[in-house]
């Protein structure tokens, strides 16, 4: 059966060229490690800077006078608005146990009334998360009933959002830019490996192998070469990131064991390379034999 | 089986072939005698569609060169058996493995792969050798090797190159004999030989081959 003339090929192609296999992987360790650690960099980067954000976007004081229903329908209204990701209500109590735990003092026991306002608490959405989307918002929310002023800091806004923007355009570049080299020394070395093989493509080629047959035992051999490699590289930033956990006493905020679809994008990224890789240089000396 | 009509090749260096035209029936023996650089390979080269001729065609088992498909090559290949002068046996696969290629590129089952590699082993006495690797083998040896590697599938035609050229005359003549049992079992053989005695010795038909061109056709 021609599927067992691949499959089997495909394995003890790798037994039969060892070496160059293992420094195939070592090479696609090596470069998804550096994609790997640069894509948990970014997010850390930008999870560290977001925390110099509030924990929310805005805040909508009400009036003291506002009834019940008021604040219900103010409620429904904002949070039918587009773009609203969450909505929190401190009630006059919420604001006081907040003021004092900020300032130590009870509010109630230096005043007989509590003068502090209710408020809802706005986060907006990623892609609505701009400031003049949050302008245009205020300016709506300030003509509803109830409402007595919007708190919305847009200098400190405006700036963490640059730096965010800034770190994501560099960050992306440099991806782009590592994941093209990436891409180009680990085709240069699976070239290397392929071309240790000429005998074996020749020669079967002659036999009446189809450059189908031929290429497919590669191709397998490309996918384990790239699986194992990204699996080897997913494995050393776990070791990082412990290493940089237990050495250097700091907890990453963001780990590639939290996301899953990393690790699957890495292993993914392994296994396409590796073999299309493969399949690219098996191709190319195809034109040369016979 | 096999046609050449005005065929003309041209290397870089000059003409190989010119206005070659002949056919090869299935039942025939073939000799291809000429001296190094007479043709003899590049007609060959052709036969199993490895060079295409500059001008005419080449037509082997129904398919023409002039528009044949790589895809096709591969299946006129399967049914043509080749031994190559310089042998082309996979150094870091033992004999059994080489022997065992065209059977396993044609998907034939893992027994009817052993049992047709012991048989042609066993006809060509290297039986003992199938766990050996290739450079543990003697020319003659390594020949025959290759010899049962182009006939383990039983292929429609077998294309010789100089197969005796680096054999002691006791290797060769087993050789050439083996080559006449295979024909005789109904396959199509082409050698290409500069060896003059053969001609003389065996009654088949042999083209002899000056510069490119047949300069005789000793038909049966």
């Amino acid at each position: 059966m021609k599927l067992g003339y691949i499959i089997r090929e495909g394995i003890v192609g790798i037994n039969r060229s060892r070496m160059p296999f293992m420094i195939s992987v070592f090479s696609v360790t090596i470069a998804l490690l550096i994609v790997g650690l640069g894509v948990l960099a970014v997010d850390n980067s930008l999870q560290f800077i977001g925390e110099f954000q509030a924990d929310y976007d805005l805040e909508i004081f009400l009036e003291n006078e506002a009834t019940i229903n008021q604040k219900h329908e103010l409620a429904d209204i904002v949070k039918d608005y587009p773009g609203i990701f969450r909505m929190d209500y401190l009630s006059k109590e919420d604001a006081a146990a907040l003021y004092n735990a900020e300032f130590g003092e009870d509010v109630l026991s230096l005043l007989d009334d509590n003068p502090l306002p209710s408020s809802f608490r706005i986060t907006f959405e990623e892609d609505h998360r701009s400031a003049d989307y949050i302008l245009s918002f205020i300016q709506n929310v300030n003509e509803l009933d109830g409402v007595d002023e919007v708190i919305f800091k847009k200098d400190l806004f405006n700036r963490v959002q640059g730096i965010m923007q800034l770190v994501y355009t560099v960050a992306t570049v440099t991806l782009f830019l590592i994941v093209l080299s990436t891409v180009f020394l680990t085709a240069n070395n699976l070239r290397l490996m392929i071309l240790a093989r000429y005998e074996f493509i020749e020669t079967v080629r002659l036999l009446g192998a189809s450059d189908f047959l031929v290429k497919a035992p590669f191709f397998l051999e490309g996918g384990i070469l790239g699986f194992l490699g990204a699996s080897l590289s997913v494995g050393f930033i776990i070791l990082a990131e412990y290493g940089v956990k237990y050495y250097a006493h700091f907890d990453l905020p963001v780990k590639i064991l939290d996301h899953p679809s990393v690790i699957l994008g890495l292993i993914l990224f392994g296994v396409s390379i590796s073999s299309l890789g493969v399949l690219k240089a098996v191709r190319k000396m195809l034109r040369f034999v016979a | 089986m096999i046609r050449f009509d005005k065929v003309f090749l041209r290397y870089d260096t000059g003409i190989s072939l010119r206005d070659l035209s002949f056919s090869i029936e299935k039942d025939e023996f073939v000799y291809l005698y000429g001296d190094s650089g007479s043709g003899k390979s590049s007609i060959l080269k052709m036969i199993y569609m490895d060079m295409f001729p500059n001008a005419g065609t080449v037509e082997v088992m129904g398919s023409d060169s002039s528009n044949i498909k790589r895809r096709d090559i591969a299946k006129i290949r399967q049914n043509i058996g080749m031994v190559f002068q310089d042998f082309y046996l996979l150094s870091d696969r033992d004999i059994y493995s080489n022997i065992a290629l065209p059977l396993e590129i044609q998907g034939y089952k893992a027994d009817e792969v052993r049992s047709k590699v012991a048989l042609k082993a066993d006809e060509l006495g290297i039986r003992s050798r199938l766990s050996h690797y290739p450079h543990e083998l003697s020319a003659g040896e390594q020949q025959r090797v290759v010899l049962a590697r182009a006939v383990v599938n039983s292929p429609d035609i077998l294309l010789a190159d100089e197969p005796i050229a680096h054999l002691d005359e006791k290797a060769a003549a087993e050789i050439v004999q083996y080559l006449w049992k295979v024909h005789e079992s109904g396959t199509c053989v082409v050698f290409a030989t500069h060896n003059e005695a053969l001609l003389k010795r065996d009654p088949a038909r042999s083209m002899t081959l000056v510069s490119g061109e047949v300069v005789k056709d000793r038909q049966l």
